[in-house]
């Protein structure tokens, strides 16, 4: 593929690393890629990830034929690896809403080059989060219980149940989430509608740009819309995180009922989030040449959030520990003691590495900039944050009140399944995405592009 | 696991002809011609009753009372039957051996009724046989041993009680007086039989009075443990802890721990040799002039606080001893009990014919066998191929009897080596009768017609002596006929109705004072610590391996460690630990060059320089459900010791085996002074923890004053941890198995669980035992966090689970503090069963008004609810208010010592508002403020006090 957009380093502008980027450039090195196909990287990528995608349907079948049972829950730990990757998931799935709306809000420009993906990772994460609650029942046919129908049962959800809410959260989080993509993406599909050289493209693109044609209402509309989406769109990434934390914190049990959950939980997920854009953003400027648009500063200031997170998480689990200890309740107590020293402890203290101790690197800017640096940091914050989760619930339901019944949780093929075929169909939707619809705002960064004076 | 066992698998010996292909094909030819034309459904009509059955109304439950017997004792109890299909046992109130209670073995008979490994059809050689060909053989037998006065004839039972067997037996001799009769029980207590013959001169049992015992002396004995008087037992310590100024004190020296250890207010955890020569010490206190010398500091203190409690408690206090005590320690003990007037009854055994015959041993049908003097064996209800001592070789023996006949409920192990084989009857398929241990006799009434082509013990033996056409029923009235009143039909249908045969009892006999038995004290001679003597004890599941195919009694929680589906082989953690094993290493003990492999389980309640083992593992042809479960502890045992085997060897195998628990014994103190409270007799108590309420916005959940408000109080001061309420609950409540390797995943299912707390100091553990039902909590945590409203609460405080609507989140186990709920991971009940539980015969024994749950649906306690309904339901009928102890739930009929009771807070006459009054009572982690309906007394121990602070 060619590169229109040659980066430059150090980089020209400030988040453009290119001397000229005028707007037939900029729109080039976005959308030509998407004419001429991305050549064999791409069937590559496409081919690996499938596997995984039928792994993950033929699992699921197996599930729905054979039970939960097959995972390693017991009659204690009644909730295993489908629940944390639920959490992990919904996690990931907060930190492109987040990019998007309150960055837009804060008029943070740069956020230009990583929004699209950001939201579309956002959109596929929510997706597979929401999977995760239904295949987790034991009768997941009648998941549709949780919405409020009329039905001759007469019944409604049980309003008090925090898994009420969450069915709410993640409905309303998903159907937001998705609009408010397609919202910011209606000029660029027109771009692509005019732009195409296919026949059918014209048509598909035509039909989803629902006749844009650019003029200057069009775009005053279109940006009042957006924005007052992303002013609606912050607070509902925070609940649907807080409503996750509320999960477990509206319970009694030891470890989870803690008022810091809530927060603590939309900090998981924002910097969860955000090691994962990290990741998509780097995947992407390699596959599809975008380093001049995605410039190493992007790098540093996504880093620079990730550091400010990993302090505040450290700072929940100190919350945490401190707080076991001075309620003085035995069993909260016992719960801490459990975390650093029972069946978990080494699991537990590779979350605090990857979690608190490996992203302190961070505080230097060459390990900001340095991709082979960012990227394992970026990388172990999220098995360290999928590690949280498991150990939220592995900790206090192997550890509970009875003691008669304190048991380990055992990990079997199942569990394994489930926490790996996902991240290939995250992957896989994500070639697709990537393939069909560009993956990075061109308006956006045509108007960054003159506001950093390189068109 | 074997595959589901259906037909016997060798060929017929007979029917094995060779087949050419030509045959073959016109078989199959023949055969399906034959199926085509026999295909059509026969004509058949339906018709409703035209008039119904006296009694039989479809769906309402009839009790009946019968007798099921535990090593032949009988034990009386009132089976629930519904249209026709027994269901449920519970305690008959009437009979001495049960008292309305029940113990593991009762409840799990209705599974065991069911079983479909249950051997169906006579079986020749292991070939299906008709009837006719085994009386043919029968007659062929018969005549030759007439003509011999039966030289040849040998019967062979377990222990019998039943006076029309041992008619039948007095009859048989009469009929072949040369022959003779041989019983043989495995959990037989020889030595004490012996004991009693060195101190009376005749071999009387003692019944001792535990409810009268205000200070008993339990010597490696385990008198609150499984057996044939659990019950009564039970019941007697429960009496005997009641009134805080006549508080009993359970003196315990045991080289394991056993339930008695377990529950005893002083306990010492000494080798058997150490225990023996305790005994003898005791007795020089008593007067009597033993060689002993003097005691370790340990012992010496505690025999200080024994002999003055026995002294001053004449006629309240009582010493027992076990079965690995040696013959002179029991009649030793006979000694002290007169000393002491003890309340204990002697009373002749109940296991002699009418004419007084006593049965020969195991050991001369052996030495009769390996002589060839033996041409028919004939026997019935053993399994001696199994559970015979290792050095009797009983199965090579017995092929020198040619003629080998077997009746049994299974095709066993004997059944194997036996040339004919005849099922057996389940007890409550056919009529018998049975005494209890006291010798009060009740009759055994079936609750249902034989599943099988099986047979009865007495129509057997009626073959036996000619009488072929005989029915058991006729058999047993036949007996009873001189016994009763002028009008026996009358007589007949009130002993039927009561479960028992008034008046039927031994009476004690009167005997001069016992001897002191000549003492042969070992002098404390230091053995090497590397000695290990092996302790064998009944399984409290699986008895004597009886029941290994009843897969409720195999999933059955072991009371002290909780063990499953297995044996294990426990040792003092030091002393594993200087063996380089840790629990669930596999270990080889040997003795007497035999040895078994069998894994290791630490248990600090094991004195050192012993093993213990329990009998009943490692069935090769149990069925499909217990087959090679466990070791087999007969494999080492000996005919001359039983129940102890000195100077074993235990070496690694390397090979690791895990222990499979259902869940641990709590052994951290923090965690025990929270969960388990526990006091001396006479400490001031703080002031009631019990339910208080902390501040809430919460409206109040349960409004009371609004019909009933159902709870339940459960005083741990005398629960035993027998189980008996698991397995009442499991039957009750249709509560499915899940297997071994299910429990390995951390599965299970019971309702209702026991939890044990040690509250003992590191070096002496005292167990407590917790049953653990649902909480039914009045602020319930897990109802709040369903997001369907599965988990509801009902207007008379029942915290239901509404199944239907479940759809498995298990949201309410997660956040459960008392974890009673429990999941159906697979479809246990229901399409997934382990094993052959899935069988057809099985759902005979489910409980029509309790749903089965389906796979996904999260389950638990439930107070029995049907059982409140049907309380209601009859009450109503009756137009009458429910009155204020009706309602009875299947763990509270269960208990032997009555420690759980449930009733209505409302009516301020109920049995539980006198509990809930009580100093003691506690609400398990009432500070949660979850409110839980069900609620706790604490334990309460009596341990002897130094001189200075004696109060009693």
């Amino acid at each position: 593929m060619s590169e229109v957009l040659a980066a430059e380093h150090p980089a020209a502008h400030r988040w453009i690393a290119s001397e000229r980027a005028d707007d037939l450039a900029m729109t080039q090195a976005v959308a030509d890629p998407l004419f001429t196909g991305f050549g064999r990287r791409w069937w590559v990528a496409l081919l690996i990830t499938l596997p995984f995608v039928l792994w993950l349907f033929g699992a699921i079948g197996w599930l729905f034929y054979r039970g939960i049972g097959i995972w390693g829950i017991n009659s204690t730990i009644v909730w295993g690896v489908a629940i944390a990757n639920y959490v992990w998931w919904i996690g990931i799935g907060n930190a492109g809403t987040l990019i998007s709306a309150m960055l837009l809000l804060t008029r943070q420009k740069w956020r230009a080059s990583i929004n699209r993906f950001a939201e579309a990772m956002t959109l596929f994460a929510v997706a597979i989060a929401g999977l995760m609650p239904i295949i987790h029942l034991g009768r997941p046919i009648y998941a549709y219980w949780l919405a409020p129908y009329p039905n001759t049962m007469a019944l409604w959800p049980q309003w008090r149940s925090a898994l009420v809410w969450d069915f709410w959260a993640i409905i309303s989080y998903l159907l937001f989430s998705l609009l408010f993509w397609y919202v910011s993406l209606i000029p660029d599909l027109a771009t692509m509608r005019d732009r195409t050289p296919h026949r059918a493209g014209q048509l598909l693109y035509g039909a989803f740009a629902l006749g844009w044609r650019g003029s200057a209402r069009e775009w005053s509309r279109l940006q009042t819309l957006h924005t007052t989406m992303a002013a609606l769109g912050v607070p509902l990434v925070c609940s649907v995180h807080s409503i996750v934390g509320l999960d477990f914190a509206a319970s009694l049990m030891p470890g989870w009922q803690e008022s810091i959950f809530p927060p603590y939980f939309v900090v998981g997920a924002m910097y969860s989030g955000f090691a994962m854009v990290v990741v998509l953003a780097a995947a992407i400027r390699w596959g599809l040449s975008l380093q001049a648009i995605i410039t190493h500063r992007h790098f540093d200031v996504m880093a620079r959030i990730l550091l400010m997170a990993s302090i505040v998480m450290f700072y929940s689990y100190a919350t945490e520990w401190f707080m076991g200890w001075y309620g003085g309740e035995h069993a909260e107590r016992e719960a801490v003691r459990f975390e650093f020293t029972g069946t978990y402890a080494p699991l537990y203290w590779a979350l605090l590495a990857c979690n608190c101790l490996i992203p302190q690197l961070l505080w230097w800017p060459f390990a900001r900039r340095s991709l082979f640096i960012l990227l394992p940091v970026a990388i172990a914050i999220n098995i360290g944050m999928w590690l949280e989760r498991i150990l939220i619930v592995w900790n206090t339901l192997s550890h509970g009140y009875m003691p008669s019944l304190w048991r380990n949780f055992h990990f079997t093929f199942w569990d394994w399944t489930f926490l790996i075929a996902p991240l290939g169909l995250f992957a896989f939707l994500f070639l697709i995405f990537m393939r069909l619809i560009p993956s990075v705002s061109m308006f956006d960064m045509r108007e960054l592009a003159h506001e950093e004076a390189a068109a | 696991m074997p595959p589901l066992k259906e037909l016997p698998t060798r060929p017929s010996p007979a029917g094995r002809s060779k087949l050419n292909r030509r045959q073959a094909l016109s078989l199959l030819a023949t055969g399906m011609a034959g199926g085509l034309a026999a295909c059509s459904k026969p004509d058949e009509q339906i018709l409703p009753y035209a008039r119904m059955p006296e009694r039989i109304v479809p769906g309402e439950p009839l009790k009946f009372a019968t007798t099921l017997a535990l090593a032949g004792i009988g034990r009386g109890v009132i089976v629930t039957s519904i249209d026709g299909r027994p269901i449920k046992v519970e305690g008959n109130p009437r009979h001495p051996g049960s008292l309305g209670a029940t113990d593991v073995f009762a409840e799990a008979a209705v599974l065991s009724l069911y079983d479909p490994d249950r051997s169906r059809t006579i079986l020749h050689d292991g070939a299906i046989a008709p009837r006719g060909g085994l009386y043919r053989a029968l007659v062929t037998e018969l005549s030759e041993a007439r003509s011999s006065q039966g030289k040849g004839l040998r019967l062979l039972t377990g222990r019998s009680t039943s006076p029309t067997l041992l008619r039948q037996i007095d009859e048989l001799l009469e009929a072949f007086p040369t022959a003779s009769w041989h019983a043989y029980d495995p959990t037989d207590d020889e030595n004490a039989r012996q004991g009693a013959q060195l101190a009376y001169g005749q071999p009387v049992r003692g019944i001792a009075d535990f409810a009268k015992a205000r200070v008993i002396v339990a010597l490696d004995a385990d008198p609150l443990g499984h057996g044939p008087d659990q019950m009564r037992i039970g019941r007697g310590y429960a009496t005997g802890r009641g009134d805080a100024n006549a508080f009993s004190r359970l003196y315990c020296l045991e080289s394991a721990l056993t339930i008695t250890g377990a529950k005893a207010d002083e306990r010492l955890a000494l080798r058997p040799e150490a225990i023996e020569r305790f005994a003898a010490i005791l007795a020089r206190e008593f007067g009597a002039t033993t060689g002993a010398t003097d005691l370790p500091e340990r012992e010496r203190l505690l025999l200080q606080k024994i002999t003055v409690d026995l002294n001053s408690h004449k006629g309240e206090a009582l010493v027992v001893a076990g079965p690995a005590m040696s013959r002179e320690v029991h009649a030793l003990v006979h000694w002290i009990n007169a000393k002491l007037n003890a309340p204990i009854r002697l009373i002749d055994p109940v296991d002699r014919t009418p004419s007084g015959k006593q049965a020969g041993s195991l050991e001369q049908l052996a030495g009769d066998l390996d002589a060839g003097r033996v041409r028919q064996l004939v026997m019935i209800g053993v399994n001696p191929a199994y559970d015979a001592p290792a050095d009797l070789h009983f199965k090579a023996r017995a092929e020198k009897a040619p003629f080998r006949l077997h009746m049994g409920e299974y095709a066993d192990e004997t059944a194997d080596i036996a040339t004919w084989h005849v099922p057996q009857s389940h007890r409550l398929e056919t009529w018998s009768d049975l005494r209890a241990s006291d010798g009060t006799a009740s009759i055994a009434q079936p609750l249902i017609k034989p599943l099988y082509e099986s047979f009865s013990e007495h129509e057997l033996l009626a073959w036996l002596t000619g009488a072929e056409d005989a029915r058991a029923y006729e058999l047993v009235r036949q007996t009873w006929r001189s016994a009763a009143a002028a009008d026996f039909e009358a007589w007949w249908q009130r002993v039927l109705h009561e479960g028992i045969i008034a008046a039927s009892g031994s009476t004690a006999v009167s005997l001069t004072a016992p001897l002191l038995p000549p003492l042969s004290v070992a002098e404390p001679h230091d053995k090497p610590d590397d000695e290990i003597s092996l302790v064998l004890r009944p399984d409290p599941c699986l008895w004597d391996g009886s029941y290994a195919n009843n897969a409720w009694l195999q999933e059955c929680p072991k009371p002290l460690s909780k063990q499953v589906w297995g044996n294990a082989l426990a040792l003092h953690p030091d002393e594993a630990t200087r063996l380089g094993l840790t629990s669930g290493d596999v270990a080889t003990v040997g003795a007497n060059g035999r040895s078994i492999e069998v894994p290791v389980l630490t248990d600090p309640g094991t004195a050192m320089g012993v093993g213990a083992l329990t009998l009943g593992g490692g069935r090769q042809k149990a069925g499909a459900i217990g087959n090679g479960v466990g070791a087999s502890a007969y494999t080492i045992r000996t005919s001359d010791s039983s129940w102890r085997l000195s100077q074993i060897a235990i070496k690694q195998t390397g090979r690791r085996e895990p222990i499979l628990t259902t869940q641990n014994v709590v052994r951290t103190p923090e965690d025990v002074r929270e969960l388990y409270p526990q006091y001396r007799v006479g400490q001031s108590l703080p002031p009631s923890a019990a339910i208080t309420d902390p501040p809430s916005l919460m409206p109040p959940a349960v409004k009371s004053g609004d019909g009933h408000a159902w709870a339940m109080v459960i005083d741990t001061s005398v629960c035993i941890g027998c189980n008996a309420c698991v397995l009442s609950c499991q039957a009750e409540n249709n509560i499915p198995v899940v297997g071994p390797e299910q429990v390995a995943m951390g599965r299970d299912m019971h309702w209702m669980r026991i939890d044990a707390y040690d509250h003992g100091a590191p070096d002496s553990p005292q167990l407590g035992f917790q049953p653990v039902p649902c909480m039914h909590c009045e602020h319930a945590p897990c109802e709040p966090v369903c997001p369907v409203a599965a988990s509801v609460h009902d207007s008379e405080g029942l915290n239901a689970q509404v199944y239907n609507r479940c759809i498995g989140t298990r949201f309410c186990e997660a956040n459960c503090p008392y974890k009673v709920r429990r999941f159906n991971f697979f479809g246990y009940a229901d399409g997934e069963e382990y094993g052959n539980l899935g069988a057809e015969s099985y759902r005979g024994q489910k409980n029509p008004e309790v749903t089965v749950r389906a796979r996904g649906v999260m389950e638990k306690c439930t107070y029995c609810v049907q059982r409140i309904s049907g309380a209601r339901r009859t009450a109503e009928r009756e137009n009458r208010p429910l009155g204020p102890d009706e309602v009875r739930t299947a763990c509270q009929n269960a208990c032997p010592t009555r420690a759980i009771s449930f009733g209505d807070l409302n009516q301020a006459d109920a049995e539980i508002n006198r509990r809930k009054s009580d100093a003691r009572h506690y609400a398990l982690l009432g500070h949660l403020g979850t409110r839980p309906r069900t609620t706790y007394l604490s334990d309460v121990r009596n341990p002897a006090r130094s001189d200075s602070e004696r109060r009693i």
